[in-house]
């Protein structure tokens, strides 16, 4: 009687277990191997940097796509032009609950950071009179551009309001927040982009 | 790209969603892995969700207690329903602890249950993979071949997509493993052991840009996955020779 093929296998795994000697030729294979191959792979210093390779858009690690609206006070904003000031670059609309919530967080965060970082509130597809009369009575100071044709909110590829993009000095994003900030979020995310 | 997954007016973040979906599965592979053990399955999905709860608790704490300049003005923040107000790490070790704290508790054989839970986290492993996709994260270099993937502009190999097969053909091993009855601690070592070798070999396929290096280039995952295979193949090997 031969024994079913299932135990033969089993057997022949089992058998497979074996002397010590031949598990440490194993590892050490396994250790040449693997250094060999993690040496291949290594990624030389500074090829990063100078490849700069990824190209602009709304994601971590990606330089901000750049753009130009006309704000809420009529003057003309461009990105870019901040490159060297930490940019909070929020999007929002009047009709959004949560904006308004934490719309005073923005607030109170460019009084205290004035100067030193650049808080932005995009806001969406809505009319200057509007906005205007809207920051008014929450008594918003900072920079509101005006998305009217919500081009930009596509091209930062914003699906829900509030999204907040944090950028740091060099226009890189480091930080994607979906959803309202609060002040503690504020001041986790905003220490991936500041001091 | 699908950072968002719209239901009619419902916009449910695809991170945190996939992150429950990843411990549910995790928590149902660890069960049934548990139960061929001659374990009882409850007692994985009670040991996961208490320390999923306790980690959460700890990890909104932390946050509180690091910020509490900013919760002091707004103390129902606190019970926030912020996704972002958590620190990760202290959140870990508290699950971890109070996972631990369970199956001392209940003198669950710890050996067994590592077995267990070990395809579950793969499994888990690998749905984390595909949100990776899903939102963008994690980019593969960029390659040429037909199945590549547009990622930001560039079609690249979908690594995310290797990475999470790797995870289950490993959690398929040691479901196998498990299921043959083979001896107690088998099972997490060779998950172990492949989960760090899948590191090793597929890492290069990530974009440069998405690859944390140490020593002067060389990349993490590569040295930590490979560290982790040789310290479980060590560990396989004492194993085997120990009734030999």
């Amino acid at each position: 009687m031969r024994p079913p093929l299932d135990s033969l296998l089993i057997r022949n795994v089992e058998s497979l277990t074996m002397s010590r000697t031949r598990w440490n030729i194993l590892i050490v294979v396994l250790l040449i191997a693997g250094l060999a191959w993690v040496w291949v792979n290594r990624l030389p210093a500074g090829d990063v940097s100078a490849a700069g390779a990824l190209p602009p858009a709304p994601a971590v690690g990606h330089p901000a796509p750049d753009f130009t609206l006309t704000t809420a006070a009529g003057e003309t904003f461009k990105l870019s032009e901040l490159r060297g000031t930490p940019v909070v670059l929020n999007f929002w609309a009047t009709w959004c609950p949560p904006c308004r919530a934490e719309l005073p967080e923005l607030q109170a965060a460019s009084q205290r950071l004035a100067g030193q970082v650049a808080i932005v509130g995009v806001n969406q597809a809505e009319t200057p009179a509007e906005v205007q009369a809207f920051a008014e009575k929450l008594g918003l100071s900072f920079t509101i551009p005006l998305d009217q044709s919500a081009d930009v909110s596509r091209l930062y590829r914003v699906r829900s309001l509030p999204t907040t993009f944090f950028i740091d000095r060099s226009g890189i994003i480091r930080q994607m927040q979906i959803g309202p900030v609060t002040e503690a979020t504020l001041a986790q995310s905003m220490k991936t982009i500041y001091p | 790209m699908l950072p968002v997954i719209q239901l009619g007016p419902l916009s449910l973040p695809t991170g945190p969603l996939a992150l429950l979906l990843a411990v549910w599965a995790a928590l149902a592979v660890g069960a049934w892995a548990a139960r061929r053990e001659g374990l009882n399955g409850d007692d994985i999905y009670n040991a996961g969700l208490y320390g999923l709860v306790a980690g959460l608790v700890a990890a909104r704490l932390a946050h509180v207690i690091v910020y509490w300049d900013a919760y002091r003005t707004q103390l129902l923040e606190i019970f926030g329903f912020n996704q972002r107000a958590f620190l990760l790490w202290p959140g870990v070790i508290v699950a971890l602890a109070v996972a631990g704290w369970y199956v001392y508790r209940h003198r669950l054989p710890l050996v067994k249950v590592l077995d267990a839970i070990a395809p579950g986290v793969l499994v888990g492993i690998a749905i984390a993979d595909v949100a990776a996709l899903l939102t963008g994260r994690n980019a593969g270099a960029p390659t040429n071949l037909p199945w590549a993937v547009s990622l930001w502009g560039v079609p690249r190999h979908p690594v995310q997509i290797y990475e999470a097969l790797a995870a289950l053909a490993v959690a398929a091993l040691a479901l196998w493993m498990i299921a043959r009855g083979s001896r107690p601690g088998s099972a997490a070592l060779v998950a172990l052991c492949g989960y760090g070798l899948s590191r090793w070999l597929l890492e290069p396929f990530r974009a440069p840009e998405a690859s944390v290096t140490v020593l002067g280039g060389l990349r993490l995952a590569q040295v930590v996955g490979l560290a982790v295979a040789l310290i479980a193949l060590w560990g396989l090997g004492r194993l085997a020779s120990r009734t030999d």
